[in-house]
């Protein structure tokens, strides 16, 4: 089947289109130079056209997703609605079921979202979800910082084991990339415990988050995988952890990146949370400054904003010790979940109040990082859902991005507490996102991010995943209009995924099947079957599961996308 | 005023479901619209006219002027007066689960007992519950740390268990007697139980007041005793002779009131 | 128990297959096979072993209907699958029960079904662990894989629960008895404790025992959390223990290095249900302030927690899920299945996998032998008695591959070892073809 978008605005940056009046054609799915005359012609003249959305952080498929589901019938409760004749029935706020996740990222023009945890141990789990959500293409991130073999292997140097480690691994967990989490903190978690900064070791394993960190990107970047490492760093959330943050991303500026496509070697995730001064919460203050600056004189780092919503919501993380100290400060019910020779992980409740000094400070940050650093394509736009916000709420976090007037207004009349504007240097920032950069961070850098050559831009041969939004870009201001800019944005006029229209006038009109996203090394079968030999004899003492029935089999990860890597290269 | 008389003329086993039928959405119809509604019960709808007889009197202008009776038994009709912002319900028998769940204003009155959830999630107005109420009276949703916030809740007869789970304000008077745990998880709101009381009120409960004029059989570890007061004021509301007063609940660090009538509760000291 | 010589007549060993029996989900048993039977199970304990063997002679062969005689006479799959779906198609408040004794795959189109014609999806949960969950909404949930407790636990407390009769592996093969990679010495590193009022095998087994009295479990739990705030208790014996050994226990509890409590249907069962899961989980959150503890239930069969989860990730809610408004309704006592039943609200039944006639109370029983009830199951059962269609499943775990979550939520993939016998399907095939059926009967009666 043949199309012709006609006469959109389009916005694509990969390509250096900006804001041209032009026609997007697209062919069996993927995008072309050109159409027959029988191509259908869909007119939207004078819209805004964008590469459909990519989301480089969040959760949403998943064991945790799960635990919160479960333990939050309330937080489901809001936002049920009924099927429809194309539509299953939909719950759920923060954390909702798998359709309803489908749909509304599906509504808000995206087509990949990645999830951005998930413990090898239970990677069937996440990939069962994936098959429950329908819409939009997942790569899975699968979890390696905290990993007793990683541990191991990275106090010993052995960087190639770890790449034979990290590629089978990526196998067997049907996973995309290499995430880490509070690096030997979840570990320490297992005792009750945590470490602070990137030099205090593992309880037993004697190993730093430096040297784990280390190790794993340059396994990762040994095989060339298509993402960076992809981090929560140590010390999240604690007033005065700026210094951490600086120092994770800076001990990997003299590592090789090996990746044509994209340009860093790390991707600092949920920026927001790390970005703090002060000592305690009574005398916090941004810390935005010292991390803006180091990433705009260095190119080895992106990073995407955590930004805060003022919403309640449910904060989940394989940052263990964090959730138990925020249940400490909420008095919210905790959840927990240790994963063996893996992972910890937690879960609590959280409400985000504009009346709250914190909260409001925390959303000033995210909006200062994403106007402080300088070059967008370094920047995306995440809410770390639903930690900070959950993604319903990106159209208003675009919103404010795009409008000094609004972040103004809402410091001005109490919208947040004045924190905002004492403690962060907001109020001070009149930088707007245009729609070319709004396509920056929410597209075309994330596509370059993670490697996806395929998607985030509308140049032939990239798969025809398309937004088109109800505005006119020549005929509106969107520095003006904040609410229009999030409704537009909540409501894609059309979303089309491979060729599909998924999505027309703000309401879902077809449904079809997630695809997994993942990555499979070749070449490096020799290393992996070396190092699967050596392990497997401390696998099948400490794990509680056989190997045979740890892996995840293929009928878990239909339909699939596999971006092959060659080691060799 | 309008005044809606519905008599019941077929029992369903299968529940009711009265969530739409609230002076809210219903002071305009007149009796054709009533006679077209069709009622949810199970996974389908049938005519209300099946199962009742209609009268309507009267016009109203706004909520506030509708006054509905279901002059009969509605044992099997749940979620009356859920939601409802204004206005008078009143039920002239039994009436089933979630009477007047998440009410807002107005009043609703049950002239037989209700059954679970009755008050679940109350915010305002008032309700009263001539006969007995079953489990979770005035309680909040499962989950959810924020329960009945506001309003009244004034129960003739007995409480089942669980009165009250996570109350966060408002008031609920038991005349009669109370089972276990009545006020667990409370952390605001005033209860007031005139009859005798099995256990373990006030379990985990951080804050509000619980006042127990009848007998106390067993006490938590987590109450510590204040005082003997005579004729204490509680919430603004006056009571005459001597109650023992506790605190707790500690294990979660409470500050809530407890306080039994020392007459009948002599064995606890 | 007898010595039995070893099987050594068999074709071939299918390894490392998961028993689909308890919650423990053990994946080590290895199936012995000779012609297409099992012949033999290695590692398995008493009870999944006799699972697996299970006697032919109880096997539902064929898909039976009952006759205007009161009898279930032979039937072919057409003709029974069409009786099933026009019952559900003509349904008011159709509840389909069960569950957890089948896999995840055969549930999704079960959901399907039931969205379809908005009837009640609800599983064992409801006479089990319900309580558990709801307590676990109420206050939170610190649990971990069964992993974790392996390579750390040096303290193992079970209240409620006797994994000795009714999990008889979990000691050995997850929580006392294996060595861990921090507990090299196993046993020997480890203390056990039970709570439980009666002298239970696994408290023979234990290092100590607290026979709280019964009912006693909320005030016991409320009194160690009033001595770890630092409290002195008043009363000299509550619940039945002496004061100062609820403080000594108090002390080691806190100062133990990885404690996990384990607790069983015994905790929920007792007056005072889900308050006092709520209290033993807040227990734990407050260890946590001393040092690490963790807990978990003790799941039953083999994907009762799957099924939880299942519906969780697919529609927000764990059990007893209601879709007769077009959206889902989660709410204990309305739309739980005994008070369907209790109530006589429910006018057509379905259950798979499961034995309500082995596990309902009276007045429930009562109102399914008056409405009609088809069953989904390998076993003749007393449920088969109260049934009008039967439908014969196969065996999840050794006929039919499929996934399911072990009570701790690993996910793991169940292998077939033999081939089904020819007459019977797959509860994934039957759902589905139920699924069809229906769809066609509502389409033609739009
Ligand atoms: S402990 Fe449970 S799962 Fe393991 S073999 Fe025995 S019955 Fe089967
Ligand atoms: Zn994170
Ligand atoms: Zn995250």
């Amino acid at each position: 089947m043949e199309y012709i978008l006609k006469n959109g605005i389009v916005y694509d940056p990969i390509n250096e289109i900006n804001g041209e009046k032009k026609d997007v054609m697209f062919k069996d799915g993927k995008i072309v130079n050109s159409v027959s005359d029988d191509a259908k012609v869909i007119d939207v003249t004078d819209k805004l056209v964008m590469p459909a959305g990519i989301d480089v952080h969040c959760h949403l498929a998943g064991p945790k997703l799960c635990v919160g589901r479960l333990y939050r019938p309330e937080d489901e409760r809001r936002g049920v609605k009924p099927k429809t004749d194309i539509t299953r029935p939909e719950t759920g706020f923060s954390i909702p079921n798998c359709p309803a996740t489908g749909y509304r990222f599906s509504k808000m023009g995206y087509g990949t979202v990645v999830e951005a945890a998930v413990p090898p141990l239970e990677a069937k789990h996440t990939h069962e979800e994936i098959i429950a959500i329908p819409n939009i293409d997942i790569p899975p991130l699968t979890l390696f910082g905290n990993n007793w073999f990683i541990l191991q292997f990275a106090k010993e140097g052995r960087i190639e084991d770890i790449a034979a480690f990290v590629s089978a691994w990526l196998k067997i967990t049907k996973g995309y990339g290499v995430k880490i989490v509070n690096p030997c903190g979840s570990e320490a978690w297992g005792w009750g415990m945590n470490v602070h900064g990137i030099d205090d070791p593992a309880p037993y394993w004697d190993v730093t988050a430096r040297e784990v960190i280390r190790a794993l990107a340059q396994a990762n970047e040994m095989l060339g995988l298509p993402h960076s490492i992809h981090i929560h760093p140590n010390d999240l959330g604690h007033p005065g952890n700026f210094p951490t943050t600086v120092n994770t991303i800076d001990c990997m500026k003299d590592i090789k990146k090996n990746s044509e496509y994209r340009n860093q070697t790390i991707h600092l995730t949920h920026a927001q949370f790390h970005c703090y001064d002060g000592t305690s919460w009574r005398d916090v203050t941004s810390g935005v400054e010292p991390v803006a600056d180091y990433i705009n004189k260095h190119d080895h780092v992106t990073m995407d904003m955590g930004q805060v919503t003022l919403d309640e919501t449910t904060t989940m993380t394989a940052d263990g010790p964090m959730e138990y100290d925020l249940y400490e400060l909420t008095g919210l019910k905790w959840a927990n979940k240790d994963i063996e020779l893996e992972t910890a992980s937690g879960l609590v409740p959280f409400i985000y109040s504009g009346r709250n000094p914190v909260h409001s400070l925390q959303w000033a940050i995210g909006l200062e990082l994403a106007l402080m650093i300088e070059d967008p394509w370094k920047v995306c736009l995440t809410t770390d859902s639903p930690n900070a916000g959950p993604f319903i709420r990106y159209p208003r976090v675009m919103s404010w991005l795009m409008s000094y007037q609004r972040r103004a207004e809402m410091m001005d009349n109490k919208e947040v507490h004045a924190w905002a504007g004492r403690k962060s240097a907001l109020g001070t920032l009149d930088r707007e996102y245009d729609f070319y950069d709004i396509a920056t961070i929410t597209r075309a850098g994330p596509s370059k991010i993670y490697g996806f050559e395929d998607r985030g831009h509308l140049g032939a041969g990239a798969i025809a995943d398309i937004a088109v939004y109800d505005l006119e870009p020549n005929n509106f201001d969107p520095t003006r209009n904040a609410a229009e800019v999030e409704k537009a944005f909540s409501n894609a006029l059309y979303t089309i995924k491979d060729g599909q229209i998924l999505v027309k006038d703000g309401e879902i009109v077809k449904v079809v099947s997630s695809k997994h996203v993942r990555t499979e090394v070749e070449g490096f079968e020799d290393e992996e079957k070396r190092i699967l030999e050596e392990i497997m004899p401390f696998f099948n003492r400490y794990y509680t599961v056989k190997f045979e029935n740890y892996v995840v089999h293929d009928h878990y990860a239909e339909p699939s996308s596999v971006y092959k890597v060659n080691a060799s290269k | 005023m309008k005044q809606i008389t519905l008599t019941p003329i077929k029992f369903s086993s299968i529940a009711l479901e009265f969530d739409e039928l609230i002076p809210d959405e219903i002071y305009g119809w007149s009796k054709e619209d009533f006679e077209k509604y069709e009622v949810p019960v199970g996974n389908s709808r049938f005519p209300l006219t099946d199962y009742y007889d209609i009268e309507v009197e009267g016009e109203a202008q706004s909520p506030e002027e509708v006054k509905m009776i279901i002059d009969g038994d509605a044992g099997r009709v749940k979620y009356i007066g859920c939601k409802m912002d204004a206005g008078e319900i009143v039920v002239n028998g039994d009436a089933d689960l979630h009477a007047g769940a998440e009410m807002e204003g107005g009043s609703l009155t049950v002239n037989g007992n209700a059954e679970s959830y009755c008050g679940r999630e109350m915010k305002g107005g008032e309700i009263t519950i001539k006969g007995n109420v079953r489990e979770y009276a005035g309680t909040s949703y499962i989950g959810e740390w924020r329960g009945m916030s506001g309003g009244k809740l004034t129960i003739h007869g007995n409480a089942g268990k669980q009165l009250a789970d996570a109350m966060s304000g408002g008031e609920i008077h038991v005349m009669g007697n109370c089972d276990i745990l009545a006020g667990i998880h409370m952390t605001k709101g005033f209860i007031q139980i005139d009859g005798d009381v099995t256990r373990w009120p006030g379990g985990q409960m951080k804050n509000g007041a619980i006042v127990i004029n009848g007998r106390l059989e067993r006490l938590l570890e987590g109450f510590e005793l204040d005082a003997i007061v005579t004729d204490p004021e509680v919430e603004g509301r006056q009571f005459t002779g001597k109650y023992i007063k506790y605190t707790g609940d500690i294990g979660v660090n409470g500050k809530g009131t407890l306080l039994l009538n020392a007459e009948k509760n002599r064995h606890h000291l | 128990m007898a010595y039995e010589p070893p099987v050594t007549d068999y074709d071939k060993i299918v390894e490392n297959c998961t028993c689909a029996f308890c919650g423990s989900n053990c994946d080590d048993v290895d199936i012995l096979v000779k012609d297409n039977h099992v012949v033999g199970v290695r590692h398995a304990c008493r009870l999944g072993a006799s699972k697996i063997m299970e006697d032919e002679d109880q096997r539902l062969t064929v898909p039976m209907i009952r006759d205007e005689n009161g009898e279930l006479v032979e039937v072919d799959w057409d003709t029974a699958l069409d009786k099933a779906a026009e019952l559900i198609a003509g349904a008011v408040r159709p509840v389909f029960y069960g569950w957890s004794e089948t896999s995840i795959e055969a549930m999704k189109p079960g959901l399907e079904l039931t969205e379809l014609v908005g009837a009640v999806i609800d599983n064992q949960a409801t006479i089990c662990h319900g309580p558990t969950v709801q307590a676990v909404q109420n206050v939170g949930y610190p649990l971990m894989t069964l992993g974790e407790v392996k390579n750390r636990a040096d303290m193992v407390v079970y209240t409620g629960s006797n994994p000795m009769n009714a999990h008889p592996r979990h000691l050995a093969r997850y929580t006392t008895f294996p060595k861990g990679f921090f507990r090299k010495r196993g046993r020997f590193d480890r203390t056990l404790v039970t709570w439980d009022p009666k002298y239970s095998d696994t408290a023979k087994l234990s290092d100590i025992w607290v026979p709280f009295e019964e009912n006693g479990d909320y005030a016991f739990c409320n009194a160690i959390r009033a001595v770890l705030k630092g409290k002195e208790l008043k009363q000299d014996v509550i619940s039945g223990i002496p004061k100062e050994d609820i403080v000594a226990l108090t002390e080691k509890m806190k100062n133990t290095q990885f404690g996990a409590l384990f607790f069983g249907l015994g905790l929920t069962h007792t007056l005072s249900k889900q308050r006092n899961i709520d209290i033993a989980i807040q227990l734990v959150q407050d260890l946590n302030k001393y040092t690490k503890w963790v807990l978990l239930p003790m799941r039953g069969h083999f994907n009762v927690n799957g099924f939880n989860i299942f519906m969780s990730y697919e529609m927000g809610f764990p059990y007893g899920v209601d879709f007769s408004r077009g959206y889902p309704r989660y709410m204990i006592g309305e739309t739980t299945t005994i008070d369907l039943l209790n109530r006589k609200e429910c006018d057509v039944f379905m259950v798979i996998a499961a034995d309500p006639g082995a596990h309902f109370p009276g007045g429930a029983l009562a109102h399914l032998a008056d409405i009609p009830v088809i069953q989904i199951d390998i076993h003749w059962g007393p449920s088969t008695e109260l049934a009008d269609v039967v439908l014969p499943g196969t065996f999840i775990g050794v006929e039919t591959a499929g996934t399911s979550y072990r009570m701790d939520s690993v996910p793991i993939f169940m292998k077939k070892a033999i081939d089904p016998p020819e007459t019977c399907r797959e509860d994934e095939w039957i759902v589905n073809e139920l699924l069809k059926r229906v769809t066609k009967l509502k389409e033609a009666s739009k």
